[in-house]
């Protein structure tokens, strides 16, 4: 909200406050300033000149030289560039010594050769932010030689954000009052505007009148009429008002009532009396009913709109925008002014479902003082009977009552002084408090006292609501700073927490980035989803980017390594934990920690040394994955569940399933210009975790040493390396310790070994707890296992 | 014999002199001590030697023996010593290092939210989580937020289709670990993603991350909250770091404060900048979730407690003086590179 310092000050005198201590008491209050604008001349040496006479320059064609009075009975010579007064104008004349807004000094000295005793200013040069192409032309009875700031007085601007509670502060009023209270400085008018009194009577309105048909959307509406008003201009001080804030001069009856909505927070509506077909009604719409308002729109109203209608049609939605047949305008001779409390349930959702917000909806929204209801409407007749004349109706109509929206609220002190930490607090300083925001002490024993809200303040009902405004008033520097540790004992999010940091530190310490990226993602991703399930779709998407949350982490990994591809890097290590969520079968969802990894290019960054490094192939990542599981790794191939992959595997330990590792199908890393193939894990946390909870139990070392023999068989070429794996794993010789496989050779040409077959050689370990094995004995055990691995296997043992 | 061996010792050492290498030296020695060198050639005259010239030449026969010997030895170190020397001839050291797997790097916020985290495990706090995708209650309803709440709404929340939303905030972790507790204290912190409706420009995303706190317990202060959150913000600022809290309204505490710390941009005068928002638990909320639970484990009368809230990616782009908030989504490499410990 736009708050003039200038508009403050007509309320209570503020001169006692530089502008940053002012912003600093607002902040310290709980209402942020977002913005400071200082707008006119505070010094004196600006003053009103007229130009007597002037001629062009003798050396340039752009100037002119002015001859001025600035009212020292001597003329003073200005040269000038604007083009846009003539002789007799009166005009800002900056006097050497002065300073302008943004610290510009203005001296004596030539332009071009000619004397220029000072300058004639501009409206933005000046700051007032009326640039009309040139000079400022003031007008023709300004006195010559007077100050420009008696004139045009200096403004500060503030622009300030009001937390939602405190809708006391959306006004001029409000704020003064709110001041008041922190500085201890007193008001300078009447709270309420009641000394504005235009009336004497007020009246319950006769039901064909004002009928109010929905008392809980609007429990108070009250109708002045005014008749024979001129409506015309705004005078100078109003428009100026309203202009300081960033409001725009209507007419004079429009801007009276943006006036009062400023000045002390009550929205009003005026309509012309003449269009009306009968009394007002207060009514919800009917379904679908149209309502033409004054922007030109149509809006399709529903049931739980409030509206203000005449006999025929709606006139206004109430507290949010009135009609485009109705509204106040030059030709408008009788006027009938609302001021009214609306519900600011009702006002929100309308304002919200008609994407509809107005000063006036913002302000019934967060709710408006019930008590200020009736003092609005007599500022505003007041206002609008000094300025456009006519007659008020002695009487205002009234219907319904004022809702009592606050009450009394007791504070326990001592609870007060344990939630605030200040154990030190008297009782009479926690009152003096209170007293001086408005609240008025009803009764007191020894540690409790009894208050009366005073109406404005809507957010007080709760003693918690008291200590708030303690705490506010004698802000956290009073409140002595206490730490206190806990022992927290750790469960499965710091487990979880601490299992994920270290997988991080692994990677990143192995080369990998680590990337973050968002969780929602392109339907048009989701084809790059590893491990099968259906991701959530949000209802409401921003935008087709961004349309459902990720089933997999890998779509985000292969979008990061097209950026990184465009940006010339083909060799790509990335990795990425977070959330995946997938949709279950029977409705709902689950969300689930996973780690992606994606690798492509160069096993090593390439160098000096020679030649580039191979390009990674899929046990590259294997290898990786393997690394970081411990336990022993099962690969197995399944059906692809997505054209963009080949070599779809499961990653197994055991009967856990830790995840899937796939290579990107070469026509979708063509799509994204990579060099090389492109390879992705994703594996679940929950499942990489379970192999290795509980401290490792340590292995007596062999006091033996062990023997190996090497074994090279001929097996069919498509013989998966898991089932000569599986064939070892499962052999129980108590001398035999365990294999490895250490080559694999096929030859594609046919030459070596034939096309179908494949040579591999593996290494077998003998050992025995007891001695050291003889020869003999190894040899035994190994032609044993020889002979069941032929058996077992389509195996040709080389002897 | 005698003058046969002196002069073998003469041409002996002479040859040794010679030898440039250690095959060289191999050969000298074959050539006088191997089993058909000359040396051992004449020990075998030695059964030839008369008696009483026995001893002489024995005494003559083991001193050549053991000088060709000591000799071959002392050689050989010489030897060895001038190749050791030219071990690290034409080695340019100041080469770049050979790269390994090269170095790789954790995210900016993976490193702040470790700090963060790390910093208030050492006051005691332990690790929360909860769901991101959560029913309105939940990240609502229970903290206080009206159904009628400005952020309440399609324009706003990311909701799907069976009325859930995307948490708006990691607030509503407080609601769940107050749900499932067993006991006071809770001394939690819960870090996450959180989601709004925000086109992503340069200060904004739609998928955030945030870190959560709160403490309940008896009789907890606004005097805790400020001592656990200026220790928080100098461990991560620095301990001469000026903290301030500025009141504030958030609907789940009360009273409620925005923190701002003064820090330094470079080359510019030390400024205020907002960083968390903060407050005691409103007692409506341990009402609604004592209703929930169907007990009064927070009794409204005796139970008090902090809550505490920070966005991550703002932190680190204080941190770190990161400027488009985009970077730390798109994951350039030029980018998390220069975060690499």
């Amino acid at each position: 909200m736009q708050v003039s310092l200038s508009w403050l000050s007509t309320h209570l005198d503020l001169s006692s406050y530089t502008v940053p201590q002012l912003s600093d008491l607002l902040t310290f209050a709980g209402v942020e300033v977002e913005g400071i604008e200082e707008r006119g001349v505070a010094t004196d040496k600006v003053v009103v000149a007229q130009i007597q006479s002037f001629e062009q320059h003798p050396n340039a064609d752009k100037l002119s030289v002015c001859q001025v009075d600035d009212g020292s009975g001597t003329l003073r010579q200005i040269v000038c560039g604007a083009k846009n007064f003539k002789a007799g104008d009166k005009v800002p004349l900056a006097l050497p010594g002065a300073v302008l807004p943004g610290g510009f000094a203005i001296k004596e000295g030539k332009l071009r050769g000619v004397d220029s005793l000072g300058m004639l200013c501009s409206g933005t040069e000046l700051g007032i932010g009326e640039d009309t192409g040139g000079l400022l032309i003031m007008a023709a009875d300004s006195p010559v030689g007077t100050p420009f700031n008696k004139l045009n007085p200096a403004d500060v601007l503030f622009d300030l954000e009001i937390t939602p509670n405190r809708s006391d502060l959306l006004s001029h009023l409000g704020l003064a009052r709110e001041l008041a209270a922190l500085t201890g400085l007193p008001l300078k008018g009447e709270r309420h505007h009641a000394n504005a009194s235009t009336s004497t009577k007020v009246k319950a309105a006769a039901e064909e009148q004002i009928v109010i048909k929905a008392a809980e959307a609007c429990p108070l509406y009250t109708a002045r009429l005014i008749k024979g008003v001129k409506v015309g201009p705004s005078p100078e001080w109003l428009r100026r008002r309203l202009e300081s804030i960033g409001l725009r001069p209507i007419n004079s009856i429009v801007d009276i009532t943006n006036y009062v909505m400023m000045e002390m927070g009550q929205s009003l509506h005026c309509v012309d009396l003449d269009t009306l077909k009968g009394g007002i009604v207060v009514r919800l719409a009917s379904e679908g009913e149209k309502f033409l308002a004054l922007d030109g729109l149509s809006y399709a109203l529903q049931t739980d709109d409030l509206v203000i209608a005449d006999s025929e049609r709606p006139v206004a939605i109430a507290g949010v925008m009135g009609g485009g047949e109705t509204g106040v305008t030059e030709t408008t001779v009788n006027v009938l002014l609302e001021s009214a409390y609306f519900a600011p349930s009702g006002i929100r959702r309308t304002s919200r479902r008609l994407g509809l917000s107005s000063d006036s909806s913002y302000r019934f929204e967060r709710g408006i003082d019930p008590q200020q209801v009736q003092g609005g409407s007599e500022l505003a007749t007041k206002l609008i009977l000094e300025i456009a004349g006519g007659t008020a109706e002695d009487v205002v109509q009234v219907a319904g009552a004022a809702p009592a929206l606050v009450g009394e609220v007791t504070l326990d002190e001592n609870r007060a002084r344990k939630l605030l930490g200040t154990p030190d607090m008297t009782g009479d300083e926690i009152r003096a408090i209170l007293n001086k925001l408005g609240l008025t002490q009803k009764s007191a024993s020894e540690h409790e006292s009894q208050w009366m809200i005073p109406s404005y303040r809507l957010d007080l009902l709760r003693a918690v609501d008291l200590m708030e405004e303690i705490a506010r008033v004698i802000g956290l520097d009073r409140v002595p700073s206490r730490q206190v540790a806990v022992a927290a004992p750790v469960d499965a999010a710091d487990r979880a927490y601490d299992f994920a940091m270290n997988l991080r530190q692994t990677l990143a310490s192995r080369g990998f980035f680590e990337a973050q990226t968002l969780r929602l993602i392109a339907d048009a991703q989701l084809a790059d989803s590893l491990g099968g399930g259906q991701g959530v779709a949000v209802k409401n998407p921003l935008s087709e980017d961004h349309t459902t949350l990720r089933p997999s982490i890998v779509p985000g990994l292969i979008a990061t390594a097209a950026l990184n591809i465009r940006q010339g890097l083909h060799r790509l290590r990335f990795f990425e934990l977070g959330r995946v969520f997938l949709t279950l079968p029977k409705g709902g969802s689950r969300e689930e920690e996973r780690l992606a990894v994606l690798l492509s290019g160069p096993v090593s960054p390439t160098s000096w040394h020679g030649r580039e490094p191979q390009a990674a192939d899929v046990h590259e990542l294997v290898g990786q994955i393997q690394n970081l599981t411990r336990t022993p790794l099962e690969v197995r191939p399944v059906k692809e569940n997505s054209a963009n992959y080949l070599l779809t595997s499961e990653l197994r330990a055991g009967n856990r399933i830790l995840g899937w590792i796939a290579q990107l199908h070469p026509a979708r890393a063509r799509e994204i210009d990579a060099r090389h193939p492109v390879y992705v894990a994703e594996l679940l946390l929950s499942a990489l975790r379970q192999g290795s909870t509980g401290p490792t139990k340590f292995e007596e070392l062999p006091r033996f040493p062990g023997m190996t023999r090497d074994v090279a068989m001929e097996v069919p070429a498509d013989l998966a390396h898991a089932k000569v794996a599986a064939f070892f794993a499962t052999q129980k010789h108590p001398l035999f310790v365990g294999a490895e496989v250490f080559d694999v050779f096929a030859d594609p040409s046919g030459t070596k070994i034939a096309k179908d077959r494949k040579s591999i050689a593996w290494t077998l370990t003998y050992r025995s707890a007891d001695k050291t094995l003889e020869t003999a004995e190894v040899d035994a055990a190994h032609t044993a296992i020889l002979t069941a691995l032929e058996k077992t296997l389509p195996a040709t043992v080389r002897r | 014999m005698l003058s046969e061996l002196d002069s073998l010792k003469i041409t002996a050492l002479a040859a040794l002199d010679a030898a440039q290498d250690e095959s060289a030296l191999e050969a000298v020695r074959v050539n006088f001590l191997g089993k058909k060198g000359s040396v051992t050639a004449l020990s075998q005259g030695m059964k030839d030697v008369p008696v009483e010239q026995k001893k002489e030449v024995g005494a003559k026969l083991n001193e050549v023996r053991t000088a060709i010997t000591e000799g071959i030895d002392t050689k050989k170190l010489a030897l060895q010593a001038a190749q050791d020397g030219k071990a690290v001839e034409g080695i340019d050291i100041t080469l770049p290092g050979r790269p390994g797997a090269g170095v790789g790097a954790l995210h900016p916020l993976t490193q702040i939210r470790d700090l963060a985290i790390r910093t208030l495990r050492r006051m005691g706090f332990a690790l929360a989580e909860g769901p991101e995708i959560e029913t309105e209650w939940h990240c609502f309803d229970a903290l206080n937020t009206p159904a009628d709440h400005p952020a309440r709404n399609e324009k706003d929340t990311f909701y799907l289709p069976d009325g859930r939303l995307l948490r708006t905030h990691t607030s509503s972790v407080q609601v769940r670990t107050m749900e499932a507790a067993k006991a006071l204290p809770i001394r939690i912190i819960a870090p996450g993603a959180a989601y709004r409706r925000d086109e992503i420009d340069a200060t904004h995303l739609s998928v955030f991350n945030q870190l959560e706190g709160l403490y309940v317990n008896q009789d907890v202060s606004l005097g805790d909250l400020k001592g656990t959150l200026e220790y928080f913000f100098r461990e991560i600022f620095g301990a001469g770091t000026a903290v301030r809290f500025r009141p504030h309204f958030f609907p789940f505490t009360e009273p409620s404060f925005e923190i701002d710390v003064k820090l330094e941009a470079k080359g510019k005068e030390a400024r205020w900048i907002e960083i968390a928002g903060c407050g005691m638990v409103d007692p409506a909320v341990f009402a609604e979730i004592n209703k929930a639970r169907g007990d009064t484990l927070f009794d409204p009368e005796t139970t008090t407690g902090f809550a505490f809230g920070l966005g991550l990616d703002r932190l680190a782009m204080i941190m770190h003086g990161i400027t488009d908030i985009r970077h730390l989504i798109e994951n350039d490499v030029r980018f998390l590179q220069q975060f690499a410990a």
